[in-house]
């Protein structure tokens, strides 16, 4: 299968502090991966070095679809490829519902106005917030805002999706709609990271698991490789802790 | 810096007539001390020597008159246009400053008998094309602001079409203005140019204009000093004391038919009906007969708020776009213009465009410099304004922007600025009600604003009513708006967004 991003040698250091050491990463068009581990072990710092919210050293290199990121005229591009989902849902408070999701194909792909409402409606539709779109952002439950995040990502029709603990500030009660929204696009066959630390999600829902702890990938493997079996004791460890509760 | 009395004496005016009790009318408390109000620099009747002490023929005039009542005087500097609401409010007990006795003047304020007969005069620079009043065709006429010369000459300005009358604070700067080039001719009070333009070789006296006008001191409305001084003034006048200054400053003795030397009556003294405080403060008449100047003042305030606002909030967004996103120097450099000019008072900024760039070849209308320094500090403060919204707005905003491949250009129009802007709303308008407020400052530089036209308006009628009635225009401009800031402010605090 064809590799959809590629991280080689990536490094990044935030003054004499290393984020992230000399990761190795590649993803495949299609596969869903699962990226957990202790907090502050490097992995949102790595998936926004991907489209470049961070920059990395320049010992090593990103790509995206073969295009390097690097700041310059390519990047708006790249970025438009890379979807991204936020921990804190960043919708646009000023905009409503469609409106937030309109804005991108209008300005970056050049969409007319109707295309852009059709394809939100589309979106909105499938994420399950279609008899909202004219609400604000603040009048919605945080599970309500974050599949509006996701329809907003996806409105620009990426090749890949980023998701930065896409759960992490949800009420309980919410978390699951969104990772079922998830999960479906999974089904669906589109290329997705996801930094979570929803153990039964990465399980079920991952072609791959990613452990990182202190700015390094540990190991990685199938679900069952990293969760029944894993090789290193720094992930055995880290799993027995967050499994026991 | 004459002008800066202009603020605190609306003030007085103001206190005057919310609380007239505070003020005890016609006798002051300390009844051995006479308070004179004068523009000091009106040469040669009242001016400053070398060493600082207040001389010329009205300070040796009423210095004499106290001599003799047994009292000390004590000189209050006030510009011309502040003394009509200063011995109203009681605030001094006698003004001189060369004031023509007009009927105008006498329904609203005292006189006692005149000391000089005196008439207009057009001076020009030496080698000006104008040599008389009807080469003024076209041409810039300066006069002081509520002067017998600004009455003349407003009354005149369709005979002799000129194409505009600027009103200056006295002497000093009306002069300095006819020297650089910015005015045409000064018409003012022939003693006073005549004196000043003796020893001067730029400035030339060409025309005396007949107005007949006499001058006197001036009183609160049926003062008991008015007469008492005017009794003093008859005996002087017996004793050729008062010609005597005449020869002392003008070198020659006045005529035997002139009021130097001939006892008269005391002016408007059959007129015996008291003025109480609504004729004072609230006068009906005064109101409507001003009211059109005071609305033209109106306009060209709101002209001059209104173009300072709009080009100070686009200053302000530039310098605060480049503050916060530019290449550091030039981020530099934007710090340094918004520190430096929010430092600076925007009057030392008004008089340094107005009176000093002219030497540097930059040559500004009144109503041009006064924008300018507006302006100029207006975008400082808004840049600050701007600077703080925007930094206000979380950084996932920007983030999600990015990630979403929006440009520089869209995320700021489109995510970054409208949020910003709710933001700034309410300190903005707060900038706004300033910038108006400042708009006062520019009648230092000969702009008819508001304030202007009230003083001018209130030195002609003699009655302060069109500095209540400005003060009510400002209330009705302003209050709306700190009104609306208010409301914005509740309404954004209850709406706060994740």
């Amino acid at each position: 299968m064809k590799t959809l991003i590629k991280l080689k040698n990536v490094s990044k250091h935030y003054g004499n502090f290393k984020a992230l050491s000399d990761i190795n990463l590649e993803v495949a068009e299609g596969e869903v991966l699962s990226v957990i581990g202790p907090s502050g072990s490097g992995k949102s710092t790595m998936i926004r070095c991907i489209n470049l919210l961070e920059q990395y050293d320049s010992t090593g290199t990103i790509s995206v679809d073969n295009k390097l990121v690097k700041k310059g005229k390519t990047l708006r591009e790249v970025r438009a490829n890379v979807g991204m989902v936020f921990q804190n849902f960043n919708l646009f408070p000023h905009m409503t519902i469609l409106n937030n999701v309109k804005l991108a194909p209008m300005r970056t792909n050049g969409l007319s106005e109707a295309d852009a409402t059709k394809r939100a409606h589309t979106l909105l539709r499938e994420v399950g917030i279609l008899d909202q779109i004219d609400k604000y952002p603040d009048q919605l439950s945080g599970g309500q805002q974050q599949r509006v995040a996701i329809a907003r990502a996806l409105a620009m029709e990426p090749k890949a999706l980023l998701f930065d603990e896409p759960t992490s500030a949800l009420d309980p009660e919410m978390v699951g709609e969104v990772l079922n929204v998830i999960k479906n696009l999974a089904d669906r066959g589109v290329t997705m990271i996801v930094v979570t630390h929803e153990m039964g999600f990465a399980r079920q829902v991952s072609d791959r698991v990613v452990f990182m702890d202190s700015g390094q990938i540990v190991e990685s493997g199938t679900p069952s490789e990293i969760f029944d079996s894993a090789q290193e004791i720094r992930t055995r460890d880290f799993l027995k802790s967050v499994l026991s509760h | 810096m004459k002008h800066l009395h202009q603020i605190p004496i609306l003030i007085v005016t103001i206190i005057a007539a919310l609380f007239p009790s505070a003020l005890t009318y016609g006798q002051r408390s300390d009844d051995q001390v006479i308070s004179v109000g004068a523009n000091i620099g009106n040469v040669p009747w009242e001016f400053q020597d070398t060493q600082g002490r207040f001389v010329g023929f009205e300070i040796d005039l009423i210095n004499e008159i106290a001599r003799l009542m047994g009292k000390e005087v004590q000189i209050v500097n006030i510009p011309f246009n502040g003394l009509f609401s200063a011995v109203q409010s009681s605030r001094i007990d006698v003004a001189i400053s060369s004031i023509t006795i007009t009927e105008e003047r006498l329904k609203s304020v005292s006189f006692a008998q005149p000391y000089y007969d005196s008439d207009q005069s057009l001076t020009v620079r030496s080698d000006s094309p104008v040599k008389t009043v009807n080469d003024l065709r076209g041409k810039i006429v300066a006069v002081d602001t509520g002067s017998t010369g600004d009455i003349w000459t407003s009354e005149n300005q369709q005979k002799y079409a000129y194409k505009e009358i600027r009103r200056y604070e006295g002497l000093a700067p009306a002069v300095l203005d006819l020297e650089i080039g910015r005015t045409d001719g000064y018409i003012s009070d022939i003693p006073a140019m005549q004196y000043y333009t003796k020893d001067k070789t730029g400035l030339v006296v060409i025309e005396r204009i007949k107005t007949g006008g006499s001058y006197s001191m001036m009183f609160a409305k049926n003062s008991a000093l008015a007469d008492e001084v005017n009794e003093v003034i008859t005996s002087l006048k017996r004793a050729g004391y008062i010609n005597d200054l005449h020869e002392k400053w003008f070198g020659t003795r006045a005529e035997a038919t002139t009021s130097t030397a001939k006892i008269t009556a005391m002016p408007g003294a059959t007129d015996g009906m008291e003025l109480n405080f609504v004729d004072t403060f609230l006068n009906e008449e005064v109101f409507l007969t001003t009211l059109p100047m005071l609305l033209l003042g109106l306009k060209t305030t709101i002209q001059l708020g209104f173009i300072s606002i709009v080009f100070g909030l686009l200053v302000g967004l530039a310098l605060a776009l480049l503050r916060l996103y530019a290449h550091k120097t030039i981020g530099f450099v934007a710090k340094a213009y918004i520190d430096i000019f929010r430092s600076i008072p925007l009057l030392v900024l008004l008089i340094v465009i107005f009176y000093a760039l002219p030497f540097v070849g930059i040559n500004l209308s009144p109503f041009n410099a006064a924008a300018t320094a507006l302006i100029i500090v207006s975008g400082a403060y808004t840049a600050e304004i701007f600077r703080a919204g925007i930094e206000a707005i979380p950084r996932g905003q920007f983030e999600a922007s990015q990630a979403l491949g929006l440009g520089y250009r869209h995320m700021m129009i489109e995510v970054v600025l409208p949020q910003a802007v709710k933001i700034v709303i309410p300190p903005l308008t707060n900038n706004s009600i300033n910038v108006i407020k400042d708009t006062a400052l520019a009648s230092v530089v000969a702009m008819p604003d508001l304030l202007k036209q009230a003083t001018q308006a209130q030195a002609i009628a003699a009655n302060p009513t069109p500095l209540i009635a400005a003060a009510g225009i400002y209330l009705a401009l302003l209050l709306p708006l700190v009104l609306y800031v208010s409301h914005l402010e509740k309404k954004y605090k209850s709406r706060e967004y994740a």
